[in-house]
């Protein structure tokens, strides 16, 4: 198997994806108006958000992979739900993460039960499970079809957890996103701009992932 | 009746079986040995589809096992090293459930009839949990003459048997190779596999050597 | 064939009678842990006891769940099943139904002493509780079912099964906590009829996943 980055138009897209990263950085720090009421705090939407973004998605990719894989049956298709399950998982880190740091000085606490991050932990706790059975559930033929059912059930279980969270706790109604679009234009603009830059990065990492998996699957099978 | 194409296996990346691919003819049999952890029950528990494999295809009575309605495993009776029976149920429970899950209940009484058969009588209503390996044996020996199959699939049908539980094993494949069914049975014995098989199969490093 | 798969679930437990003792027993104990955690006064208990009778459940379905596919795994008798020409699907069903009325047995023994050692009043509603606890432990049961089937072939099952369950539960919890609650203190069934429509759709939901999921994940 090529080296990832012998391949052109892989070494493009990173070139290219790694200077969106430094444009968007320096796009947020810099350029952005502040949003008057919140100051910097806000600044931290063009990376919460998007990470969200590309993490929902990660995991619908991952319910996919595993409904292809039991309908086709091929072992590529374990690999994407495995990539795209380490990767979703990592960028709910980074939301729950972030979420704290924009809460803190404008909620006054870190965390106060907002249904979207209160999905995410217990999406990422699904997943914490998810790949402590990928570790030590047996014989990797054997778990990848666990994982692959795995993947499936907890994203149909998401909109039922988002729902129940959400009247749960019906006196927390802050949602970063319905905000972010009544914003003006000059804060709004660079917000979708920072959610297509998110999701270039999420897809180069998908495939640069799918591939080390595939290159570490073989060379466990060769020795 | 069977045919087995390009059937693949691994255990962590160690693959078992590797490109199995052979046939089984109506009212044959055929023999598989091979060295312990050559993959033999694997590849029984897979064609009972008990087990999944990686890749590969098995079709039965001309119906994709894999891909087939669950009446494709009508025809087909699996007996592995274990009894693959419920410990807490007895003798005849067991086999009331085993036929009726096959589709093709039968009365207690012939039931009972069989168990007396293979000297399982005495302990007919005792929980299985309490049998020794050469009951069981007689167990499952009892469950293949009730149950209506065209493939036995039989994993080392010696094993654990005493003389006489031997005799009545050897009787019973004899008689259904007479009866022209079709049987793929794992053994170790030389002699035993040239007596029963008609064709001998040899697994050895995931592939097949047929003899 | 769903019949005598059902009857097979049943019969097996008649016979044997681990889940649902164990389940009882284990749930009595957890009644006495809350007693002895709560000091037993009927001021502190009264917010607490929907959720704490919820809790109880979902411990209790750990136990039963695992311990009714356990038993599968002995003397490999889940091969007869799996071998056998039925719909896998089916499977998963009994599981789920019978896995249901065990669970329904243990609650309704367990009931009088959860009111009486907790000090508390039975609900104003006797059977809106019990229809609402009946359709609740379907949705538990259908969740617990699927997610032990997944996980019983895995190594460690035991760990993995209520690491996988309880986030997954997660809505069926706080349905179930706040339906409760609103009988307890005779709240209109419009203040809570939305967590019966989450309960109804988890049911729902997962009987239609776990049915499709089973015939894929039942194999070794």
């Amino acid at each position: 198997m090529t080296p990832f980055f012998q391949n052109k138009t892989n070494r493009v897209w990173f070139l290219l994806a790694a200077g969106f990263i430094l444009f968007n950085i320096w796009n947020v720090i810099y350029n952005i108006p502040m949003v008057p009421d919140q100051h910097w705090a806000q600044k931290i939407f063009y990376v919460h958000v998007p990470s969200a973004w590309v993490g929902f998605l990660s995991y619908f990719i991952v319910m996919i992979a595993g409904i292809m894989f039991f309908v086709k049956g091929h072992d590529k298709w374990d690999d994407v739900g495995l990539a795209a399950a380490e990767i979703g998982t990592l960028f709910m880190a980074l939301v729950l993460i972030t979420g704290p740091i924009w809460a803190t000085p404008i909620w006054g606490q870190p965390w106060i039960w907002e249904p979207r991050l209160t999905t995410t932990l217990i999406l990422f706790l699904i997943y914490i499970g998810y790949f402590m059975m990928r570790s030590f559930g047996g014989h990797a033929e054997r778990v990848r079809r666990y994982a692959a059912a795995l993947g499936i059930i907890a994203f149909v279980d998401v909109p039922i957890i988002f729902v129940s969270v959400q009247f749960w706790a019906p006196e927390i109604q802050s949602h970063p996103q319905v905000e972010m679009a009544s914003q003006p234009p000059g804060i709004l603009i660079p917000f979708l701009l920072s959610l297509g830059i998110f999701t270039i990065i999420y897809t180069l990492m998908l495939k640069f992932r799918i591939h080390v998996i595939k290159i570490k699957n073989r060379n466990v099978a060769d020795v | 009746m069977l045919s087995v194409s390009h059937l693949s296996k691994s255990f962590n990346y160690r693959p078992v079986l590797k490109d199995i691919t052979f046939n089984l003819n109506a009212s044959e049999t055929i023999v598989i040995m091979g060295k312990n952890g050559a993959g033999k029950s694997t590849l029984l528990r897979i064609l009972a589809r008990i087990m999944a494999c990686d890749s590969g295809e098995v079709l039965f009575q001309n119906i994709d096992m894999f891909k087939g309605v669950p009446n494709a495993r009508k025809k087909l009776l699996y007996l592995g090293h274990a009894p693959a029976m419920y410990t807490a149920l007895s003798a005849v429970e067991n086999l009331e459930l085993a036929m009726d899950l096959r589709e093709s209940s039968v009365d207690q009484s012939i039931i009972r009839d069989h168990l007396d058969k293979f000297g399982l009588l005495d302990q007919a209503d005792d929980p299985i949990s309490i049998y020794s390996q050469g009951m069981l044996q007689r167990l499952k020996l009892t469950y293949a003459e009730l149950a209506d199959w065209d493939l036995l699939l039989i994993d080392e049908p010696f094993s654990g048997l005493d003389q006489d539980g031997i005799l009545q094993m050897d009787d019973a494949l004899t008689r259904w190779k007479l009866g022209f069914k079709s049987m793929c049975m794992v053994l170790h014995n030389r002699e035993r596999a040239e007596q029963y098989g008609d064709r001998i199969l040899h697994l050895d490093d995931g592939l097949i050597l047929e003899e | 064939m769903f019949f005598t798969l059902l009857k097979k679930e049943l019969f097996i437990e008649f016979r044997s009678r681990e889940v649902t003792l164990s389940m009882l027993v284990f749930g009595l104990s957890i009644i006495l842990a809350f007693a002895f955690t709560t000091n037993v006064s009927k001021v502190i208990v009264a917010n607490y006891v929907p959720g704490m009778f919820w809790i109880m459940v979902l411990f209790v379905t750990v136990l039963g769940v695992h311990r009714s596919f356990a038993y599968e795994k002995e003397f490999d008798a889940f091969s007869m099943l799996i071998s056998a020409p039925i719909d896998r699907g089916l499977i998963f069903v009994a599981k789920w139904i019978s896995g249901f009325i065990f669970l329904t047995l243990m609650e309704i023994l367990v009931a009088i002493p959860f009111f009486k050692f907790l000090l508390i009043d039975f609900p104003p509603d006797p059977f809106l509780a019990i229809g609402t606890t009946l359709l609740i432990n379907l949705a538990i049961m259908a969740v617990a079912s699927l997610v032990s089937g997944i996980a019983m072939r895995a190594r460690l099952s035991e760990v993995l099964l209520p690491v996988l369950l309880f986030p997954l539960l997660s809505p069926v919890i706080i349905s179930a906590t706040k339906i409760s609650a609103g009988i307890m203190a005779g709240d209109p069934f419009k203040l809570w009829q939305i967590w019966l429509l989450i309960i109804l759709s988890i049911i729902v939901i997962f009987a239609l996943v776990g049915y499709t999921l089973f015939d894929f994940i039942t194999e070794e």
